[in-house]
């Protein structure tokens, strides 16, 4: 509403009724769930939601009126001034990556956006690595986690050229980058280009930066096939403390790393590989 | 009566002053704080003598000087021995007792308070008068001690409440306030001498003196903000009488200024937000009295009128709306232009007095839980717009902001709707992403009632990207917003992912 437009409906004289309220339509939830479960079958559907409108009351020596109060006493003792006061402005809200075990914070929103596309995405639910575009994880699974394509590639040019609109295929990972780096420049330590490591190690974690740019962050790897992902980002202290974690996994893990993502999930777009279960928690 | 310090703009003033002062303030600020967490909170306002501007410069000087125990002696011999210099002695030692060490020497001073009482209490106006400036300086002490040895002069105090003299009245009224808050013991023999009916009674016999109704105001809301006041002052204020009279000096009167609606107001919160069932206030106006008193308000500020210290007016008003809201049955005003005053100074003090914003949206949901009455009110008169601002900023304005959205959708579709065409679904977009918790849980409780109530708030949701944004919210660390964004997920989304999924 226009400045002007409040300023006119505070100036009138008499009293301003709504006559006709909009219709409301009264929720009926324990109804309307009734409805639901028989739908879905789903026993478990309840709501989680709780929200009800409800008038608040704070009591006099509540802390909502700490600031009040203190305005309050300083015109009692003279300290309050005529002109107009800056000394406490609002509080902008901040941002906060909600993948626990990062739970990074952002000034802005495009910061967190920037963040989340840049490192959340694109995330092989196997070994956890991120990549910067949806094709780049593609041929990451493809080479790293497909058994088939081990099979085909004993036979055929599997590996194709990283370049979009190359389209060259190669018979080892080898001379594929032997390829980028001749033919397209590519430095010979392009991240995104690593070599398949024999066998499952306990790689380094390597230490995630602050300004989120595109780089392959590791995690360390359980040393068993498990169920669970460990997504150990930037360790925030508090927020590890406060995460429950699966009773099998405990044991290799470092109290540190935080809450667990089942590795049939991935997140983005395109990343989705047998994407099942969203609801395991 | 009192006026706001206005920082004095001297020729030679260097920006230097400005930040030692701000300093000091800011310094000042922090011991108050401290204070109130520790439920100590007190303050004393020193009557300035208005004859007396001039000496101003003097006075400092006079005053930083002790007085030793002999000189006391000699003053208070100087009143004793009568004649026409009575009252110029009293005057001297009025000014000296500005220094709180001479304070300290003065009540030690044997028969010191006797003298002064026989002064206070005698024939000649003028030495009535300085006794009385004498008895508020020592009032004004924080030397508890100091405060009690003024104990013997309170039933004459309360006694001179009924003078003619409104000078006197006004003295007696702020020395009286100054002493409540001393300790408990003080309040306990002033409320047996009976304070509270002489309040009462000179509020009343002096209602049309602004200066006296202020300093009833505050000697009252000395005695309210006790810790014990529940209990033990709260229920004789309310038999007295006294109430009507506060609460029909909230009406501001414009030419003398804010202080009495200020000192009234403020003891009426107290009042409110101390009791659990406030029907009895309810039915002595005190409900329509602040909803008319904020309607005035609300066109002032919506003029841009910020001046005068109307926020010291505006602050305990909200608070007795809002409180009286919940604890008095189940009466609720009806004039949405209480909608608009609360827009108003929510949007017009969120940068300069934040916590007094977030009060304001604390009593718009007050107004619109429960009421579809004020929530179509918002709705039509295009207010949404205006909450969804407020969803930038942290620190309960944005989580209130979000309740009263969530009060006007809970009433159905019809009002999801009109929400979702303000733009409210790109809005939690944002407020989804945001760090604290509240927030997000909030968010998420509006969000299903959105797109529950339609299924093309479900299409736009997905357009704006919001989908990816549920899922992430899947592995964060809070129960509370897991199982609430897999619900919706489930619920309202799952057509579309497995789409996703298959295609991919």
């Amino acid at each position: 509403m226009l400045q002007a437009e409040l300023i006119e409906l505070l100036g009138s004289v008499a009293p301003i009724i709504i006559s006709e309220n909009i219709p409301v339509t009264e929720s009926r939830e324990s109804e309307w769930h009734c409805l639901q479960q028989k739908e879905t079958g789903d026993e478990n559907a309840i709501s989680p939601f709780r929200f009800r409108p409800q008038r608040l009351r704070f009591a006099v020596e509540d802390e909502y009126f700490e600031d009040g109060d203190i305005h309050r006493h300083m015109y009692l003792q003279d300290i309050v001034t005529a002109t107009a006061d800056d000394e406490h402005p609002p509080t902008i809200s901040e941002f906060r990556c909600h993948i626990a075990g990062c739970r990074q914070l952002f000034d802005t929103l495009e910061g967190y956006e920037h963040h989340y596309n840049s490192l959340h995405r694109n995330v092989c639910s196997n070994c956890k690595r991120s990549f910067p575009s949806n094709r780049l994880l593609e041929m990451h699974i493809l080479e790293w986690h497909d058994s088939l394509f081990q099979v085909m590639a004993e036979k055929q040019c599997m590996y194709e050229c990283l370049v979009g609109g190359c389209g060259l295929k190669f018979k080892t990972s080898k001379e594929r980058k032997d390829h980028l780096i001749t033919t397209h420049s590519y430095p010979a330590d392009f991240r995104f280009d690593k070599a398949k490591k024999s066998g499952r190690i306990r790689e380094k974690k390597t230490q995630q930066q602050k300004d989120s740019h595109m780089e392959v962050f590791e995690t360390a790897t359980i040393q068993q096939e498990s169920e669970s992902m460990d997504f150990s980002l930037t360790p925030e202290p508090e927020s590890m403390k406060t995460v429950e974690t699966e009773p099998m996994q405990t044991a290799n893990l470092k109290p540190r790393y935080s809450y667990k993502v089942p590795s049939s999930i991935c997140f983005g777009q395109g990343s989705v590989r047998g994407f099942r279960g969203r609801r395991k928690k | 009566m009192w006026r706001l310090k206005t920082l004095r703009h001297k020729a030679s003033g260097s920006a230097n002053d400005l930040e030692e002062f701000k300093h000091k303030r800011r310094e000042f600020e922090k011991v108050l704080r401290q204070a109130r967490r520790n439920k100590q909170l007190i303050s004393k306002r020193l009557l300035q003598n208005v004859d007396e501007d001039e000496e101003e410069g003097d006075s400092m000087e006079t005053g930083s000087i002790p007085l030793s125990p002999e000189q006391v002696r000699e003053m208070i011999r100087g009143v004793q021995s009568g004649g026409e210099e009575k009252a110029a002695c009293l005057a001297s030692l009025r000014k000296a007792l500005r220094n709180p060490e001479s304070q300290v020497t003065f009540i030690k001073s044997e028969n010191s308070m006797h003298m002064l009482i026989g002064q206070l209490s005698s024939h000649n106006a003028q030495c009535q008068l300085e006794a009385a400036r004498c008895l508020h300086e020592l009032s004004h002490s924080t030397q508890p001690s100091v405060g009690q040895a003024c104990l013997p002069a309170g039933p004459y105090l309360l006694t001179y409440l009924s003078s003619q003299s409104t000078k006197l009245v006004e003295l007696c009224l702020y020395t009286l306030g100054n002493l409540c808050p001393d300790s408990a013991v003080v309040r306990e023999k002033l409320l047996a001498q009976g304070i509270v009916p002489a309040l009462a009674n000179c509020i009343h016999i002096q209602r049309y003196n602004l200066a006296v109704v202020e300093a009833v105001g505050f000697t009252l809301s000395q005695l309210l903000q006790a810790k014990d006041a529940t209990e033990k002052i709260i229920p004789a204020v309310m038999a007295s009488g006294i109430v009507p009279h506060v609460i029909s000096a909230l009406t501001p009167d414009p030419e003398f200024g804010y202080g009495p609606a200020i000192e009234c107001t403020w003891c009426l919160h107290y009042l409110v937000s101390s009791n659990l069932d406030n029907s009895m206030l309810i039915a002595q106006g005190a409900l329509s009295q602040c909803s008319a008193v904020l309607l005035t308000l609300g066109g002032a500020v919506a003029q841009g009128n910020l001046e005068g210290g109307i926020e010291l007016l505006i602050w305990p008003l909200l608070r007795c709306l809002g409180n009286l809201l919940v604890s008095g049955g189940d009466v609720m005003p009806e004039d949405t232009r209480l909608l608009a005053a609360l827009c108003v100074f929510s949007q017009a003090y969120l940068h300069p007095q934040p916590a007094l914003s977030r009060e304001s949206l604390w009593v718009l949901n007050n107004l619109t839980a429960g009421s579809s009455g004020f929530c179509s009110g918002l709705l039509l008169l295009n207010m949404v717009p205006i909450l969804i601002q407020f969803l930038s900023f942290s620190k309960g304005i944005n989580s209130m902001a979000l309740r009263v959205l969530g009060n006007i959708a809970h009433h159905g579709p019809e009002y999801c709707v009109r929400l979702t065409q303000a733009g409210l679904l790109t809005a939690l977009c944002a407020t989804l992403k945001m760090a604290e918790p509240e927030v997000v849980t909030l968010s998420l409780e509006v969000l299903y009632m959105l797109v529950s109530s339609n299924p093309q708030v479900v299409e736009e949701f997905t357009r704006l990207n919001g989908v990816p944004l549920l899922e992430a919210i899947q592995y964060n660390s809070e129960g509370e917003q897991r199982v609430r964004a897999a619900y919706i997920l489930d619920h309202h989304f799952s057509a579309f992912s497995e789409v996703e999924s298959l295609s991919s």
